[in-house]
């Protein structure tokens, strides 16, 4: 497998497809069913967080001020630039534009990184305050408020499960760009990077969501 | 249906040599067998567990174990057999096999994924299996908390397994339906797809929908135990019942990813059997997906004395009652097959004919257990646990041995000894009703569920439904030294030897690496057995 | 659909200029959230964040992912996992929303437990009007589902009982007898599908007592010292003797725990 030809995106389809046509189409619908199973499993999150929000609206009020906003809403907008770039990625990919793909890549896997940058100053933030999940929250100014810890636990496992979901894709993107940079993918074979756009746009589609849920909530 | 050339010798058997081309192999058929000796591999163990209940069971008081040994020895029980065999059971060990020969494809749409499926599979049953040397789990296998929280097991080895062994159902769900939607062959129209492949189908839409809610719920109680989050656990302020409602979202649609391919056997092997087309194939398509959409909407009906609210009581319990409409129109559906069939005894038909009248029984006992006012009384009881075995052992396994009787001489090219097949058939579906019918009385006159002990007015069922279980063993001793022997030195079977019209069948047994030698075209439905074809002879008639 | 064919190789490419479009329109909706996060628009703060968060989303999907420019059948594929999610959502809501009190905020004293404030007779196994009035109201809310309104045990829900709620009306036939303390005793430990009332506070069992003895024919029989002291009162003490059982019913501690 692999190739380095002066042709971008040569390659053997995969013996049980008719053609390469239908071995893309294949996996495309592969990674758009894979995406409904990342649906479900965070589905389960989302509605225990409003579950909380529902029935105890001012223990989620008092405890989301905790939360600061701007850099959720920094977070929001790095992430949104980076499905551009990704975006970008792909276009490039589908023309052969091996340096092209490698350039916004890279640009895609600098937001993820700042993305990540300000993950773990909240994070640091938070575990130094004691604004942590369950039995472990300790932050003194919110201790008398009721089930204040499920909160926190909600806030950690959506934007934990999250935030590793942006590692993996991160992992990815620098194997992707390797790929890209051997001149792997052209206009007949660009898969791998549309299936890794798929995943990052839906990466930042939860992102979406949960920025205003657990940042913006009043 | 379609033409294939006989291939001299090569079969994906002899195809390449030595472990390591089975360990790395992309051949959804190796891969099946697999699969096949892995599951009944655990299907042993998870036996060995079931046997070490019913003996303990046998007389009231202690025979040989602690009631906290007896927690532990239903729990691997439930554990083992609910996640390590029953749900992988027909799609991994059959399906990955038939089901890309019945649409005339080389391979699934994925195979790296299918052996990626099967080794994330091993992973998670050894990372649970492994627990059995550590501290034990006994929870159930159903992990509800405050309990599954506190117990001082290595439940959430347990239950990382579990949540690791969910990644390779969705993958194999994932793998089929792509594989049904893009590599069908030509002239193969939906209306033209074997029922096999829509009671996959279906089942792997529910594999994709249901168990990801699964590995969120294992996950959360992972953390729950490990770090205190809170949500599932009342000391903190969370919510116990939240954690059923998670559960039950995936494991009541998980009964169904059980019981579907086992229909779409049934739905397979009485055609060829009668010696007829299916009655109802559209029927039987629509009511396999109609079970999989209500199996989604009734989860409740676990929860009715949770502290569920009343409201959701009626709700569920009313919605629960709707899959008895498209279950019992496949019911009539095969029994319209048999209906002035020619009507066959092979081993495969015998648990065909065994599946009918259990899984009848299962089904009609779930409608007790549907309404609320019986259900206040049954649940938690033996009648529960009656009703349960009756589906999956009666529903699930029984067809999962016809399927395996049925396709043994596709997949090895031998034949077994019919009338050792016919003694096996018989104790297994006699020893299956001994154990498991005194379980329906005992429920009914109150005897609790996951109880070390009894009050001595149940000894003599037990006892009864533990001779039971001995037969069961018996039985599958049997047919484990039949299809062995077979293995081993029996007959050759041909391509075709019970003149079925299903795509795997017009290729060579055991089939070439490729599947077929020529591209398939179909140009007719499935189950066509009309005028010459209603005569072709079963056993060797090709 | 912008398919020009269908030729090998040859798909969507997404155009630089619309995908600048499309960030711009993300940013500039990003903005929107939070803009609008910071004026209060009450219960509809939050269908319109999910509303604007939704075009977003709808955004990523249609062109980033390219939904928009292939045939429906992805899109199909993706919009089912957003229906099973809502069937998630809705019925365990469905279950959570009609609890009832469970999930009421901050703290419940049940009924049950309010009237085990002070106590408003000190010796409750002597008979009295006002002990006998009190009786009456707690019949009402305890017993005339089975016993019936005038106690002739023939409640409503009489009819899936075997044996039948004693008829109170009648001298025979009293299993445990008729005396204050005998009705006392059964009252608190229970009798075959009567359940036990040991978690009311006693003086409310004697209460009861006093007002089910008025019900029948009018009975002489006072307790002894003998039959006081079998369930536990010491007349010569105060209190109601035969002290409520150290439990409380099922819902308050479910009430109790959840608010914990």
């Amino acid at each position: 497998m692999g190739s380095t030809t002066s042709v971008a995106g040569q390659r053997q389809h995969a013996h049980h497809f008719k053609n390469g046509r239908e071995e893309f189409e294949a996996c495309k619908q592969g990674m758009w069913i894979f995406l409904v199973t990342e649906v479900l499993f965070f589905s389960g999150l989302f509605l225990a967080y409003a579950i909380l929000r529902v029935f105890y609206p001012e223990m989620v009020a008092a405890a989301h001020h905790e939360l600061d906003w701007k850099m959720g809403g920094l977070n929001t907008v790095v992430l949104l630039i980076s499905s551009w770039t990704m975006a970008r990625a792909v276009s490039a990919a589908q023309r052969g534009q091996a340096q092209k793909v490698v350039s916004f890549l890279l640009a895609t896997f600098i937001c993820a990184g700042i993305f990540m940058c300000v993950k773990y100053m909240e994070y640091s933030h938070k575990i130094h305050e004691g604004l942590l999940p369950g039995s472990l929250f300790s932050f003194k100014d919110l201790l008398s408020v009721d089930k204040v810890g499920l909160f926190f636990s909600v806030y950690f496992v959506m934007t934990g499960i999250h935030g590793l979901h942006v590692l993996i894709g991160m992992g990815l993107i620098l194997w992707i760009m390797k790929r890209a940079s051997r001149n792997e993918f052209g206009p007949n074979y660009f898969t791998p990077v549309e299936m890794l756009g798929l995943y990052w746009h839906f990466v930042d589609l939860v992102w979406i969501y949960l920025f205003p849920l657990l940042y913006l909530v009043s | 249906m379609a033409t294939s050339t006989v291939q001299h010798g090569d079969n994906y058997i002899n195809h390449s040599q030595g472990i390591m081309s089975w360990l790395k192999t992309l051949d959804h058929k190796r891969i099946g067998i697999m699969y096949l000796f892995s599951i009944l591999f655990f299907f042993l163990v998870g036996g060995i567990f079931a046997l070490l209940v019913r003996l303990e069971l046998l007389a009231p008081g202690m025979q040989f174990m602690s009631q906290d040994k007896y927690n532990q020895a239903f729990t691997y029980h439930g554990a083992i057999m609910v996640f390590m065999v029953i749900i992988p059971l027909i799609p991994a060990a059959i399906g990955n096999f038939v089901l890309p020969m019945m649409v005339g494809a080389k391979d699934v749409a994925f195979p790296r994924w299918n052996l990626a499926s099967y080794y994330v599979y091993m992973t998670g049953a050894l990372v649970a299996a492994s627990t059995l040397f550590m501290n034990g789990v006994d929870t159930g296998w159903t992990f509800y908390t405050p309990y599954s929280i506190r117990t001082n097991t290595s439940a959430a080895w347990v239950l990382m397994g579990a949540f690791i062994m969910g990644f390779s159902s969705i993958l194999t769900g994932l793998n089929f339906i792509v594989t049904v939607h893009k590599l069908r062959a030509p002239g193969l129209s939906w209306d033209r797809l074997p029922l096999f492949v829509w009671a996959l189908y279906a089942t792997s839409i529910i594999q994709i929908l249901a168990t990801p809610v699964l590995a969120i719920t294992l996950f959360l109680l992972i953390l729950e135990r490990t770090l205190g989050i809170g949500i599932f656990d009342p000391k903190l302020g969370g919510d116990p019942v939240l954690f059923q409602h998670f559960f039950w979202f995936y494991s009541h649609p998980a009964v169904y990813i059980m019981v579907l391919p086992a229909m779409g056997v049934i739905s397979e092997v009485i055609p060829v059997f009668s010696r007829k087309p299916i009655f109802g194939y559209k029927a039987i398509a629509a009511a396999t997906f109609g079970i999989a959409l209500v199996s989604f909407i009734v989860w409740g009906h676990h929860m009715f004395v949770s502290g569920q609210s009343a409201f959701a009581n009626y709700v569920f319990s009313l919605l629960t009652m709707f899959v008895a409409i498209p279950t019992g129109v496949k019911v009539f559906s095969w029994l319209g097959t048999l209906y002035k069939g020619s009507l066959r005894f092979d081993a495969p038909m015998l648990y065909v004919y065994g599946f009918l009248i259990v899984f009848t029984i299962g089904g009609l006992t779930g409608m007790f257990l549907a309404t609320v006012s019986l259900d206040v009384h049954l649940t938690d009881t033996y009648f529960v646990v009656a009703h349960f075995h009756y589906v999956m052992v009666g529903g699930t396994l029984l067809g999962f041995m016809a399927g395996l009787h049925y396709w043994f001489p596709k997949f090895t090219g031998k034949m077994y000894k019919e009338s050792t097949a016919t003694w096996a058939a018989l104790i297994i579906n006699i020893g299956f009703n001994v154990t498991f019918f005194p379980q329906f009385i005992l429920g009914a006159l109150g005897m609790p569920r996951r109880y070390a002990d009894y009050l001595p007015q149940f000894e003599t069922l037990n006892r009864l439904s533990t001779v039971g279980s001995w037969f069961i063993l018996l039985g599958f001793l049997v047919v484990a030294y039949n299809l062995w022997s077979a293995l081993k030195s029996g007959v050759k079977a041909g391509n075709n030897p019970w003149g079925a019209l299903t795509l795997e069948w017009q290729t060579p047994s055991p089939p070439p690496h490729e599947n077929f030698t020529n591209d398939p075209v179909v140009t007719e439905g499935p189950y066509e057995y009309v005028g010459e074809k209603a005569l072709m002879g079963v056993n060797g008639a090709v | 659909m912008s398919h020009h064919d269908h030729h090998e190789g040859h798909h969507h490419v997404l155009s630089d200029s619309t995908a600048l479009k499309t960030i711009l329109a993300l940013l500039s909706l990003t903005v929107i959230t939070v803009a609008i996060a910071r004026v209060d628009l009450g219960v509809l703060n939050f269908p319109v964040a999910m509303f604007v968060a939704s075009v977003k989303a709808v955004i990523v999907c249609s062109i980033f992912m390219g939904l928009k420019y292939e045939n429906r059948e992805n899109t199909v594929i993706f919009s089912t996992s957003l229906l099973f999610m809502l069937i998630f959502f809705i019925l365990t809501f469905g279950d959570l929303l009609t609890r009832g009190d469970v999930y009421v905020k901050g703290q419940i004293i049940p009924a049950e437990l309010q009237a085990a404030g002070p106590s408003k007779f000190s010796k409750p196994w002597i008979e009295s009007p006002e002990i006998i009035a009190h009786g009456k109201g707690l019949f009402a809310a305890q017993c005339t589902s089975c016993h019936g309104d005038g106690g002739a045990g023939n409640g409503p829900a009489a009819a899936g009982l075997n044996p039948k709620p004693r008829n109170f009306t009648v001298g025979e036939g009293w299993k445990n007898g008729r005396k204050g303390s005998q009705i006392f005793g059964t009252l608190t430990k229970g009798l075959n599908t009567m359940p036990a009332f040991g978690s009311l506070p006693s003086e409310d069992r004697w209460a009861l007592a006093h007002y089910v003895r008025t019900l029948g024919p009018h009975s002489a029989e006072k307790d002894s010292d003998a039959d006081l002291a079998k369930v536990g009162v010491d007349p010569n003490q105060e209190g109601g003797g035969g002290s409520a059982e150290k439990s409380i019913p099922l819902e308050a501690a479910i009430e109790i725990l959840s608010e914990s």
